[in-house]
């Protein structure tokens, strides 16, 4: 069942809760009471059909992005993926961080494994933080700049040479998968970590890499069908608008 | 995942088309599938546009549009499942490589439907659970080590090749794909020691 506009925000919820922290990435916070999706979009200024492609396509893995989406203006998707980057970075991984320490108190733990988890997530939160980096330093402005020029009135030229040496392409190859080492860790957890006394503080890490590890594919999901594809759009607009100034 | 089975469906009742593809989709066959209530022109026609490997049809359906061979084209490469509810019409039997009882609780059709996917090879039944080969463990080790493949090749007497063969069988098996993965998980079955990385740790970085 897909999520539409007259709805209860509470019942989307209800529906599925992994929704909460894409909800809140729109800057609506818990305490809905009886408004409807429509209604709390419009209390905080969230374009409405926005916000349903987003939550759907989270929603539901299959759920193709509409045709409209590439309407939506490519800084109120950076928007979006900020707020998502800073919730990973602020929140989720020193989340997991914290739980892989407190494996500290229990005695029946090898601590040589501890410290093994520890480090090798610490690789990962490090991989994903420089992954994380680039994105925001140099491909978010880029395309930033690109709608800025295309809405100007585009006659700075160098501007105009400075956009036409990047693509959006490059950085779709430079998309490296930051996922595989949190796989490997599902796994060595999973299976090859010796049995401890007590599972129950491993079952909640493995439970918040999962949350996690679902979080990051639809963030690469809304990257590779969204983004990229209105990023397209703009780059074909701008060499349109080179040969008319040529 | 291989790369998609087509699926013809034809049956009248859309509650039934509906069903069978759940099922299907609990198999997890990667499919793609053409459904119709009804047969239009001819049931060989139908067959000869879709190219399906697997056929579902009503009985009744299939009892008055059969003109064919089973044994030629374009029926003899596909599987035909008939579908009934009760009594399978006089002469079809022989079109269909099986008839399904629709009526069947849940657990005997997915018995059945996995037994024909799997007896087409639509889903290889590898044994996700053997564990690593000697060999394997010995590249394992020099993989956990940081060697690279070709230093690995050098080392064991085997090709480049043969080196990159047992490393996907490895990440296969243990499902850990990266060098660090298998580092760590070298060091929990103590094929290494944590000591041993330490000179080596300027090799392992990529």
């Amino acid at each position: 069942m897909l999520i539409h506009q007259d709805m209860k925000m509470a019942d989307v919820v209800h529906l599925n809760h992994h929704l909460l922290h894409v909800i809140n990435r729109f800057g609506i916070q818990l305490g809905y009471g009886e408004k409807t999706v429509s209604q709390l979009c419009a209390t905080h200024k969230v374009p409405l059909p926005f916000f349903l492609e987003i939550v759907n396509t989270f929603h539901d893995p299959s759920y193709f992005p509409l045709e409209s989406l590439l309407q939506f203006k490519a800084s109120r998707l950076i928007e979006y993926l900020q707020q998502t980057h800073s919730y990973y970075l602020e929140f989720r991984i020193p989340e997991i961080e914290n739980y892989i320490q407190r494996l500290n108190n229990d005695s029946s733990f090898d601590e040589a494994i501890k410290v093994l988890l520890l480090d090798f997530f610490g690789q990962y939160s490090h991989e994903l933080t420089v992954h994380i980096n680039k994105e925001e330093q140099r491909v978010y402005p880029y395309v930033l700049a690109l709608e800025q020029f295309l809405e100007s009135e585009r006659s700075d030229q160098e501007q105009l040479e400075l956009l036409k040496a990047y693509s959006i392409h490059e950085y779709e190859e430079d998309h490296e998968n930051v996922e595989d080492k949190l796989f490997d860790l599902k796994n060595i957890i999973i299976k090859y970590i010796p049995s401890p006394k007590d599972s129950r503080l491993l079952n909640l890490i493995l439970h918040e890499i999962f949350e996690l590890e679902k979080d990051l594919n639809n963030h690469q999901h809304i990257e590779d069908l969204i983004l990229v594809p209105i990023v397209e759009k703009m780059e074909i607009e701008l060499r349109k608008s080179t040969k008319r100034t040529k | 995942m291989s790369e998609l089975v087509n699926i013809l469906i034809i049956e009248p009742s859309y509650l039934v088309r509906e069903g069978l593809k759940t099922l299907l989709t609990q198999t997890g066959l990667a499919f793609r599938v053409e459904e119709t209530a009804v047969i239009n022109g001819s049931f060989q026609k139908l067959v000869e546009k879709h190219q399906p490997r697997l056929v579902f049809i009503n009985t009744l359906l299939l009892h008055s549009h059969w003109h064919g061979n089973r044994n030629k084209a374009p029926f003899q490469k596909l599987q035909i499942i008939g579908l009934t509810w009760s009594d399978v019409p006089e002469g079809v039997l022989s079109h269909c490589d099986f008839v399904l009882d629709i009526t069947s609780s849940k657990a005997i059709l997915m018995h059945h439907f996995v037994h024909f996917i799997t007896k087409l090879g639509l889903i290889n039944d590898e044994k996700g659970s053997e564990s690593i080969s000697e060999r394997e463990s010995d590249v394992l080790r020099l993989v956990a080590l940081g060697y690279t493949n070709n230093e690995i090749s050098e080392r064991l007497f085997i090709s480049v090749h043969t080196v990159m063969t047992h490393r996907k069988n490895i990440t296969r098996k243990l499902g850990i794909k990266t060098v660090a993965g298998l580092t760590v998980y070298s060091i929990l079955n103590k094929l290494v020691e944590s000591g041993e990385l330490k000179g080596r740790a300027s090799a392992s970085i990529e």
